[in-house]
């Protein structure tokens, strides 16, 4: 299982209330604009906090005839129902300052009503609520399930709020917003749960039952109510609203409707009768309603708003993320059996992003005819055929295991291996995490100390998912276990973007069946430098083509060999002058000439020339480039001669063999120069081979005999440490 | 041609202002509350209307509830009502919910008074029942000043002459 529990849970209730949660968001988008289309109406009154009940009762007695009810808003609204001096009655938004009329209270407007009653009901009425009420738990269940990823991905709840690792825009935003939006959310969530619960009467019945004793009924005096003091010491602030009696009768009172408590107020002698505090459930429901809805208060409803519009962005960025994870795990199907296979991938994966790099190995490895077992890492067991086992695998939290990864130590160490078996690990990550690689470093410390593991390459740890970065290891590892492998045409990112490019010069066809070809670029603000690569895709749905390039005065330069069943370079052959083509500039940073070495030594065959044109032109002068390179004839050069005059190289820095005339490969002009190439590998200088991974192969050998007897250590010392540069296909 | 004139003139006038002042004193103004009992849910329809001795409705006198979407759950008024539509505007209001009450001011014509003509309250709640007769008695000189019980949603009424 790759998701975990957590992340399962958190998909699933987010997938199960999907449609209901999407119409819920909308409408409560629009619904969150009617406090705020309130908010502009003139009713509000000014300070009403400073406003006694008595004084509204004087205000408006002047105005009516009679007042049967006042109630306050919860935007401070007053609305009377009071009867006219004409003897009609009337719901009227009052000044209670003055009486005045100030309004009549609309009905609600369309918008608002479908809205509220899709929102509340999706017009399904009772069914509908019950849905509406189960969605807003299930949103509940989403927002704890999300605090824990959370809490789990930042490696610790106290980490909860420290710097989040940004894979990509919709994942970022969904931790960085989700850790703030989680509490509007789910008071969101719970208010809605309340309401509906209320609204099936699912919670405690609560009545205030006043009891009023027939003592204190007795009509003793009678005092304006004006002039009651518990008229004088309540404000409008404190109301909700007031019931006049309905008749002069004994038995009819004042009833006081406040924020926390319910009063009967004797209307002839102003005294208490009952006096009755709402019960937590009702202070509860009054609460929900306010928090649900924003009524009265414009800067929670723009809050509610936003959340809403957050929850949309959620849903989105959710399953984006999804589909990316269901991408990455939906590659692997082994073709050979765990015990058929000589090579084993082991994945350690928190999303699915893993198996996007063991597929990119795999597919490499197959491509050579090698057999190949991807299996997660929990699934570690004996491989009968194995000759390597090679483990890629990310970090989660705080160092800990991917989920798929969680069992992997403890079957390690009860599983006996049956043979010897060569290893490596790759550790994706981030330099973001303080533990960078964390759980790689583990695994690698594992096989290390186990006797049947060999090591063929040290530890690789990845940065930020980089393809390149991986490619380059796949190439020092397919080296180190003596496998050439071909990454140009196996990894393929997939939002590339392409350029447009004019063809300003072409070479004729030389005897090598090559040609250069120089382009300029549409926007001359592409970012590209020599070393990088030029993907080309003659037809959509094609597999691309990769060049390596070399910049000469902003323009590309590459050097194409024409195969007779190649595609692509028959594609390019048949382009002409002027013509436009488009392709992808793809940066291949880790072939780039150092910029502050002092020697470099170059190695090519072939077209693998083309980067080393613009390094050699654009070099610092005091940088010393020796450069090897085979071709078939001398009239192979011809072509190049426009960017470096070969002749004019100083004696001793050039070496060019050539194949057909002389039976000589650059391998053989190293295996005579070896003292010059260890020379500048031992001062730090840098070695760049390009070209043919056939080449590639003797180029190694050669060098690593050299390396061994000279300087008594691995080649590999200086793959790894970038001394050794490599673009082969 | 001049006096033609002013008597026609003087006679519509006359007639206008009579006409004008006897309506008024042909309606008995009453102050009406209806107490809601402890139910649930939605807030609940209300239409007062007018009965004739023989049993047909007569004139709606008042409507609680301005959805006029809802109208036709109150199913025997509906019959009555839904057939012309007259505007009801100024004689509706909002829809009351569980315990609350409701005080309005209901014009009776003064000629159905001891004449033998009801007064009723009919009552629905969305996804609930419907009471045809929740309230309903004779209107005399003596109910006009009264408390009646309900048998639905309206737990009494109210009633008090202006």
């Amino acid at each position: 299982m790759i998701i975990s529990l957590w992340r399962y849970s958190h998909l699933l209730l987010a997938i199960s209330s999907a449609i209901f949660l999407l119409i819920a968001s909308v409408t409560g988008i629009i619904l969150a604009l009617e406090p705020m289309s309130d908010v502009i109406k003139p009713y509000a009154i000014d300070n009403i906090e400073d406003i006694t009940i008595s004084e509204t009762i004087t205000a408006l007695q002047k105005e009516y005839d009679e007042i049967i009810e006042i109630t306050v808003e919860e935007n401070d609204f007053v609305i009377a129902s009071v009867v006219t001096k004409e003897g009609n009655d009337e719901r009227i938004y009052v000044n209670p300052r003055t009486g005045e009329k100030l309004g009549v209270p609309e009905r609600k407007s369309g918008v608002f009503k479908f809205a509220t009653n899709l929102h509340r009901s999706l017009f399904l009425k009772g069914i509908g609520r019950f849905f509406v009420g189960l969605i807003s738990l299930l949103l509940i269940f989403i927002v704890i399930t999300g605090i824990l990823l959370i809490g789990k991905r930042q490696g610790g709840i106290l980490k909860f709020f420290s710097k989040v690792n940004k894979e990509y825009v919709n994942q970022f935003y969904h931790v960085v917003i989700g850790r703030w939006f989680f509490v509007p959310i789910i008071i969101i969530a719970f208010t809605g749960v309340y309401l509906s619960l209320e609204k099936f009467a699912l919670l405690p019945k609560y009545e205030v039952p006043h009891r009023i004793s027939a003592q204190t009924e007795q009509k003793k005096e009678t005092i304006a109510s004006i002039s009651f003091p518990i008229f004088k010491k309540i404000t409008l602030t404190n109301v909700k609203s007031i019931e006049f009696p309905f008749s002069d009768d004994v038995e009819d009172y004042f009833t006081l409707e406040l924020i926390n408590k319910e009063l009967i107020v004797h209307q002839f002698s102003g005294n208490i009768l009952s006096e009755q505090q709402y019960p937590f459930v009702k202070l509860v429901s009054y609460y929900s309603l306010l928090l649900h809805t924003g009524k009265g208060n414009v800067f929670w409803s723009v809050v509610l708003l936003v959340t809403c519009v957050a929850i949309l962005f959620f849903m989105y960025s959710g399953f984006y993320m999804t589909v990316q994870r269901r991408k990455g795990s939906n590659l692997i199907y082994n073709i050979e059996d765990k015990d058929a296979s000589e090579y084993i991938i082991l994945v350690g994966s928190e999303n699915g992003s893993t198996y996007t790099f063991a597929n990119y190995l795999r597919s490499a490895l197959l491509s050579v005819g090698k057999t190949v077992f991807v299996a997660e890492l929990n699934a570690y067991t004996t491989y009968q055929e194995a000759k390597h086992i090679i483990a890629i695998t990310a970090t989660y939290g705080d160092g800990e295991a991917p989920t798929n990864a969680k069992r992997f130590n403890r079957l390690f160490s009860t599983i006996e291996p049956v043979n010897r078996l060569q290893f490596s690990v790759v550790g994706l990550g981030s330099l973001a995490y303080p533990e960078f690689c964390k759980f790689a470093e583990d695994i690698d410390e594992m096989f290390r100390r186990h006797s049947k593991f060999i090591s063929s390459l040290s530890l690789e740890k990845i940065n930020n998912k980089s393809t390149d970065d991986f490619k380059n290891w796949i190439q020092k590892w397919g080296v180190s276990v003596g496998v050439s492998l071909d990454t140009k045409t196996v990894i393929e990112d997939e939002n590339w973007k392409r350029d447009v490019f004019k063809i300003i010069d072409k070479t004729y066809i030389n005897t090598d069946n090559t040609f250069l070809l120089r382009l300029k670029p549409r926007d001359t603000s592409i970012d590209f430098r020599s070393g990088d690569l030029l993907a080309i895709r003659p037809e959509e749905n094609m597999v691309e083509r990769l060049y390596s390039i070399a910049r000469i005065d902003g323009d590309v330069i590459l050097s194409v060999k024409k195969h007779d069943l190649g595609v692509c370079s028959t594609y390019l052959s048949k382009v002409g002058k002027g013509d436009i083509i488009k392709a992808a500039i793809k940066h291949n940073v880790n072939f780039y000439f150092p910029s502050n070495t002092k020697d470099a030594i170059l190695i090519a065959n072939g077209t693998g020339i083309a980067p080393f044109l613009g390094m050699m032109k654009n070099k610092n002068r005091s940088t010393r480039v020796t450069l090897f390179w085979g071709v078939r004839t001398k009239k192979s050069i011809d072509i190049y001669n426009d960017f470096i005059n070969f002749s004019l190289m100083k004696e001793g820095t050039r070496h060019i063999a050539y194949s057909r005339e002389n039976n000589i490969y650059v391998q053989d002009l190293i295996r005579n120069e070896t003292d010059s190439v260890i020379n500048v590998l031992n001062r730090g200088g840098v070695v760049m081979i390009c070209g043919s991974n056939d080449m590639l192969k003797g180029v190694i050998s050669v060098l690593e005999k050299a390396v061994k007897n000279q300087l008594n250590v691995s080649l590999n010392t200086f793959i790894e440490n970038e001394q050794i540069k490599i673009d082969c296909y | 041609m001049k006096t033609i004139f002013r008597i026609v003139l003087l006679t519509v006038s006359a007639v206008f202002t009579l006409v004008s002042f006897t309506s008024e004193p042909n309606t008995t103004s009453l102050k009406c509350m209806i107490q809601m009992v402890n139910y649930t849910g939605e807030g609940a329809y209300v239409v007062i209307s007018l009965i004739k001795p023989e049993g047909e409705y007569n004139q709606t006198l008042y409507v609680q509830g301005k959805d006029s979407e809802w109208y036709s759950d109150i199913t025997e008024w509906w019959k009555f009502y839904g057939k012309r539509r007259l505007d009801i505007d100024a004689i509706s209001g909002a829809t009351i919910a569980g315990g609350e009450r409701t005080v309005s001011i209901i014009k009776i014509p003064k000629d159905r008074i001891d004449a033998g003509y009801k007064i009723r309250f009919e009552t629905a709640v969305e996804d609930q029942e419907y009471y045809k007769k929740d309230v309903e008695f004779e209107l005399t000189s003596e109910t006009l000043a009264s408390k009646v019980k309900g048998k639905g949603f309206i737990r009494y009424v109210r009633m008090l002459p202006q």
